[in-house]
């Protein structure tokens, strides 16, 4: 039989294995794309109502988020041990300053820390002046499912979560999730 | 027949040794404590692909302090895990469901072994009179046999020891880490390695709750001596003495928090401290205090 030999090159390809083949290629571009187009930004996930949040404040005052309704709430989870969340205390001071005036409050919930090493950072970053709750055993930071210090949580006026960054803030991501909620005081 | 039978017996040896390596390794074996049985099915968020159980990252620690206060309430495994669920989304869990992208991770390995059996069974069925010439088909028939014996006697052998093996994939020295005191002793450690007295009590404090150890104690009084809290310092190693009247740390610790808070009987706790102890290696310094 010499017949073969004139076949073109595709007509050796056995359809089974070829097959399979395409599909696990076909199953791999689609999952992969999926996986690349969802949300790679937790900030793009829909709002959620806010956890509870309460207790005593490092300064001994109480504290309730949920008696901060009409207001826009920035929670920020830190800690004293933790580099990137001293390089953001600073910007987040500036910002509960500036945007106090149209009812923002930041609250900082520090995570698994002693109060003077926090109270010493707040002293070194000029932000004493916010509201710090301490969370010495970390279980008020898993109720808003934190992953990791530092962590940005932002609440609006009716208590949901609009917008979360996991990792540092920056002066831009403040900005552009904070004025629309400001504005429409 | 005899071959037919001994194929059939190997491939029932083969499904039991499956059977019985998927459940030792679903079933963890020696955790008795439910709260290491949650933690060691969700997944720390913190890390790649690390079990909340082994992880030492302070939020997978606080995690497992949340499974343990929720088992202490009485809610479920079922229940806390669902609570996880809620808030770090289904990835939490170290299992994915079998659905979604997820089921592929239990289907792909299913039919891969299907087509390889059929392939498998494809060679190795006896030859049928057919066109192929007879000079070519036979041998190479022949000679892919014993690969496919190989193949399968590896297969079997794999098989055969996971489901041996099971069990012991993971290093038994993992056991002490799982102990979320154990984890809140070495996170002590490192505080106070890094000077931070405070938070170092607190992690003391922490472990002292699961494992109230005169040790553990003492240096919970050390940290808050060094974090100036001589009354919580005197506190605690006026503990340790309950127990051990004689401790020398203890009452080293005493001694010293007591010159802060009642100095009138600092210097006869010391002075007890180095009859105890005369050449401990803080006696020294003791004298050269005492002696001033």
């Amino acid at each position: 039989m010499s017949c073969g030999a004139r076949r073109p090159w595709w007509w050796r390809i056995r359809p089974v294995p070829a097959a399979v083949l395409l599909l696990a290629v076909a199953l791999g571009v689609v999952l992969s794309t999926e996986r690349l187009a969802g949300p790679t930004d937790a900030g793009q996930r829909p709002a959620w109502a806010a956890p509870a949040l309460a207790g005593t404040t490092l300064d001994g005052a109480q504290f309730d988020l949920a008696t901060l309704r009409g207001q826009v709430v920035l929670v920020n989870v830190f800690a004293s041990w933790c580099g990137p969340c001293r390089d953001e205390l600073p910007l987040l001071a500036e910002t509960a300053r500036q945007g106090s005036p149209q009812g923002l409050r930041v609250v900082g919930l520090n995570l698994r820390d002693g109060p003077d090493a926090v109270r010493d950072l707040l002293e070194r970053t000029r932000a004493d002046a916010l509201t710090v709750l301490p969370d010495p055993d970390g279980s008020r930071a898993v109720d808003w499912g934190v992953r990791g210090v530092p962590e940005t949580f932002l609440v609006d006026r009716d208590g949901q979560v609009v917008a979360h960054q996991p990792g540092v803030v920056t002066r831009q991501w403040l900005r552009d999730r904070l004025s629309p909620l400001l504005a429409a005081a | 027949m005899i071959r037919r039978a001994g194929v059939a017996l190997t491939l029932v040896a083969l499904l039991a040794a499956a059977a019985a390596g998927l459940f030792r390794s679903a079933v963890p074996a020696g955790r008795a404590d439910p709260v290491a049985a949650v933690a060691a099915g969700l997944r720390c968020p913190a890390c790649q692909g690390e079990s909340l159980v082994d992880s030492r990252s302070p939020i997978a620690v606080s995690m497992r302090q949340v499974i343990a206060d929720q088992t202490a309430q009485g809610r479920s495994p079922d229940e806390i895990r669902r609570w996880f669920v809620a808030r770090y989304g289904e990835e939490v869990l170290a299992q994915p469901p079998a659905r979604g992208p997820g089921l592929l991770l239990w289907v792909v390995p299913a039919l891969a072994l299907l087509g390889a059996g059929a392939a498998a069974a494809r060679t190795m069925r006896a030859r049928r009179p057919a066109r192929v010439s007879p000079a070519d088909r036979p041998t190479r028939r022949r000679s892919r046999r014993p690969v496919w014996w190989l193949a399968a006697a590896g297969l079997v052998a794999l098989v055969v020891a996971v489901a041996v093996a099971a069990d012991r994939l993971a290093p038994p020295t993992v056991t002490p880490r799982t102990d979320p005191t154990a984890v809140a002793l070495k996170l002590a450690y490192d505080l106070e390695g890094q000077q931070r007295y405070d938070a170092a009590a607190q992690m003391y404090r922490e472990a002292l709750r699961d494992r109230p150890d005169d040790g553990v104690r003492l240096r919970l009084a050390f940290a808050l001596l060094r974090a100036a809290d001589a009354a919580g310092a005197e506190q605690a190693a006026g503990q340790v003495l309950d127990h051990a009247p004689e401790s020398p740390d203890g009452l080293l610790v005493l001694g010293l928090a007591q010159r802060i808070t009642r100095p009138t009987v600092a210097s006869a706790t010391l002075r007890r401290f180095l009859a105890v102890a005369p050449a401990h290696p803080a006696a020294p310094e003791i004298r050269r205090l005492l002696g001033s």
